[in-house]
């Protein structure tokens, strides 16, 4: 004879829930009834736990109020328990229940080393799957009474969870507070990490997002030190810092790990960089067809040696090789790690040597796409690193029809775009946000 | 503390702007020797305006030059700043249209100037449109990015100087002083558009005078770059004078064949700022006098700017139109500093006398 409240619960998941449970237990000559997913649930462990806690315990009251704290609540609650996760326990009458803690399968992956970023002399821990664990490392290396820590479960088909992370007294109150309201405000399903991007304000079309994402918990302290805000999304191997800002990309606190003037000459070189991998294809398209007379001559006579015989105009055969790069890069991405080297090899035979021999583009230009696929992956970030080379592209287009004068425009819209944007009223170009209550 | 920079930056690269291409051939009009003495005192008499203007905003704590205009009165406001604007957007145009011609003769002399004034337009209109911030924030690294070329142009010019073209050094008693050029001259200042922020930043006078010190020595540099390559004679015949100096600059290690090309490069990232700036400016302006969003207007204003630009036939008249424009810009510079000074000392007055 079960009770009501155990057939409620068994309706619900009555059809096509196959790793759905309900075991009968005696336990003090009465039974019990264990419900839950055993996909989730280690159901073997659990049992033994559950008849160990029982031999320590007086009665059914007793033993439920020893699992847990969260007893006789309505079943809405106890489904949304099981869904969870977590083990429910109804008593034969199902007038007492109790949603334990079980002991869990293990379907996640341990502490690892970051996979995208690779810091060099320096702890070599990464963010994992587990929200907890994630806010856990943060608790463990930044041992402060003084970090806050607010929670929200959030979306409408799952409830997923989000966690923010600030320091009290250090990052803005108005910051806090604004960033609070647009996360109890989330409405929709936060699915990617773009999705809650787009919580923070409109910037649909915009390449730069609002959540700087990194694998490093050192580079996730550092952020909060300097008064920014961090989030974790469940099952997100990233630590989302808000606001993103340009510096992200330049210098990380890893580079501090070496001399200060090793590790300025690392962020200059991002520096750059960055600079290189905006203008560079677009400076050849300018001084090869639109401004040749800039060169001195022995120059100006190789660069034009170097195009002798080749059908494509400057910008055709630019804008192809650019292509294929971006193309390649992408590629090697996609494939299993096995494939991979294949890819680079016919890449490089065709880009490096066949397209120079069969005189489809010049010498001069290979040599420039090699330096502006490496200048790219000099900055810090792999959503960094991609747009800004979707950057360079206006960039090549106002070089095409205007030669040198449209690639320094391009350059200085590049920079004002960046300039407006700001979230929450912190502009993406600033250097440092100022601490709460700091005078100016 | 950013913020001041900012503004200095913004100072600085609108002087630089208007300081490159004409300035230099109104003040070898002026005089024939000791063209310092013309530079130095521009800049005291701006100076001492400079002083009148910050004072009288400080009297005035959190608001900007259309707020105490708008306190004197409705009619007021308009009586005093709608030539202004107006002069503003005659000034925008002229001013690209000059920059224009000076960007076609070094990069693109086939291209037509329509293009490259819309090209200019476009980038100008849409940092306004951006709004203070933008500016100011770009205005640093458009500053990183202009100032080694200012001084790449400097030193690789210093080879052609020769030192016997300036002399004699000194000329008394300053006859210019009684020219009108020379208030024409007053008008290539750009320090109003200070006025316009001030609803934010207090402005301090010490942190603007290092501004007015660097914008000082840059604007003598400026001058003296082509006297010293060519010397007073030929340098009054040039249309460019800066540019023909540039131009006759030849490094032999150097790869590239013309330092103009940086000149060039450096007066688009000062004619976009500059040009920026005014049209925020203007917007302001309409935008509190007559309640409207200030995003129209500035659109509003800009085509008409740009309808003005591209209808001035040719060179002659385009400098003319613009010594008047400056030689407005230089009325409203005295008038508007002394305005604000008078009404601020006045009704400050009234403030104490009622308190006791």
């Amino acid at each position: 004879m079960r009770a009501n409240i155990v057939k409620e619960i068994q309706s619900r998941f009555s059809d096509h829930y196959d790793d759905f449970f309900i075991e009968e237990e005696l336990v003090e000559k009465t039974t019990i009834f264990l419900i839950g997913f055993n996909t989730l649930v280690d159901l073997a462990k659990s049992k033994l736990f559950v008849q160990q806690m029982a031999d320590s315990s007086a009665s059914v009251k007793a033993l439920f109020k020893n699992l847990s704290d969260r007893i006789n609540i309505d079943t809405e609650q106890l489904i949304q328990g099981i869904l969870e996760g977590n083990l429910v326990i109804v008593s034969q009458d199902g007038k007492q229940n109790v949603v334990v803690d079980p002991i869990v399968k293990n379907l996640r992956s341990s502490i690892s080393e970051p996979k995208n970023e690779s810091p060099i002399q320096s702890s070599t821990d990464a963010f994992g799957d587990d929200i907890n664990t994630n806010v856990g490392m943060i608790r463990k290396r930044l041992s402060t009474a003084s970090l806050c820590h607010c929670s929200y479960q959030v979306g409408e088909l799952e409830k997923r969870k989000i966690s923010m992370l600030y320091i009290k007294g250090r990052t803005p109150k108005a910051l806090i507070e604004k960033v609070n309201e647009q996360l109890k405000g989330i409405n929709t399903d936060i699915e990617t990490i773009d999705d809650l991007n787009l919580q923070f304000g409109k910037r649909r079309l915009s390449p730069v997002s609002h959540l700087s994402a990194t694998e490093l918990p050192i580079q996730a302290i550092h952020s909060l030190k300097e008064n920014r805000i961090v989030l974790f999304l469940d099952n997100c191997p990233f630590a989302l810092v808000f606001p993103n800002l340009i510096w992200d990309m330049l210098g990380g606190i890893n580079d501090r790990n070496f001399p200060f003037i090793l590790s300025f000459m690392l962020r200059f070189f991002r520096v750059i960089g960055l600079v290189a991998t905006l203008i560079l294809p677009a400076l050849y398209v300018a001084l090869v067809s639109v401004n040749p007379e800039v060169f001195k001559l022995d120059l100006a006579l190789f660069v034009a040696k170097s195009r002798e015989g080749i059908p494509l105009s400057a910008f055709l055969e630019t804008i192809a090789m650019v292509v294929l790069v971006d193309l390649i890069l992408e590629a090697i991405v996609r494939l299993p790690k096995s494939v991979g080297p294949a890819i680079t090899m016919v890449g490089g035979i065709i880009l490096g040597q066949a397209m120079v021999e069969a005189k489809l583009v010049s010498n001069l230009l290979v040599i420039v796409i090699t330096a502006v696929v490496i200048a790219s992956s000099a900055v810090i970030g792999m959503q960094n690193s991609l747009y800004i080379r979707l950057l360079k592209y206006p960039i090549l287009i106002l070089a095409s029809l205007f030669g040198i004068l449209g690639v320094c425009t391009g350059f200085i819209i590049t920079i004002i775009y960046l300039a407006s944007l700001t979230s929450n009223d912190v502009p993406y170009m600033t250097f440092r946000i100022k601490q709460e209550g700091e005078t100016k | 503390m950013t913020q001041r920079i900012q503004i200095g930056a913004v100072f600085i690269i609108m002087h630089l702007s208007f300081g490159y291409v004409v300035y230099p051939n109104l003040i070898y009009r002026l005089t024939e020797t000791a063209h310092w003495e013309i530079i130095l005192c521009l800049g005291l008499l701006q100076l001492l305006l400079m002083w009148f203007y910050i004072k009288g905003l400080h009297y005035f704590p959190n608001n900007d030059v259309i707020d105490i205009h708008l306190k004197m009165g409705r009619w007021a406001a308009i009586v005093f700043l709608i030539p202004f604007v107006i002069n503003l957007i005659a000034l925008v145009s002229l001013n690209i249209r000059i920059h224009t011609e000076v960007i076609i003769s070094i990069f693109l002399p086939r291209t037509p100037y329509w293009s490259i004034l819309l090209l200019l337009f476009f980038v100008s209109v849409y940092t306004a449109l951006k709004g203070l911030g933008t500016i100011l924030r770009s205005s640093i690294f458009i500053f990183l990015f202009v100032i080694p070329l200012v001084l790449l142009n400097i030193f690789s010019s210093a080879i052609n100087f020769n030192i016997h073209n300036v002399t004699p050094g000194l000329d008394l008693p300053p006859k210019f002083l009684l020219n009108m050029r020379f208030f024409y001259l007053l008008g290539f200042s750009s320090f109003l558009f200070l006025g316009f922020i001030t609803s934010k930043t207090k402005l301090i006078f010490r942190h603007l005078f290092v501004a007015w010190v660097i914008v000082t020595l840059l604007l003598l540099l400026v001058v003296y770059i082509p006297l010293l390559v060519f010397g007073q004679e030929t340098v009054i015949t040039l249309t460019n004078p800066f540019l023909e100096a540039m131009d006759s600059i030849d490094i032999s290690w150097f790869s590239f064949n013309r330092q103009a090309i940086f000149f060039g490069v450096l007066l688009v990232g000062l004619v976009i700022l500059t040009n920026s700036v005014i049209f925020w400016m203007i917007g302001r302006v309409m935008q509190k006098v007559f309640a409207w969003d200030s995003s129209y207007w500035i659109i509003a204003c800009s085509v008409i700017a740009f309808i003005i630009a591209i209808v001035v036939p040719n060179k002659y008249l385009l400098e003319k139109y613009f010594l008047w424009s400056s030689g407005a810009q230089a009325y409203f510079m005295i008038s508007i500093p002394l305005t604000i000074f008078i009404y601020g000392f006045l009704s400050n007055r009234g403030v104490k006398v009622r308190e006791k």
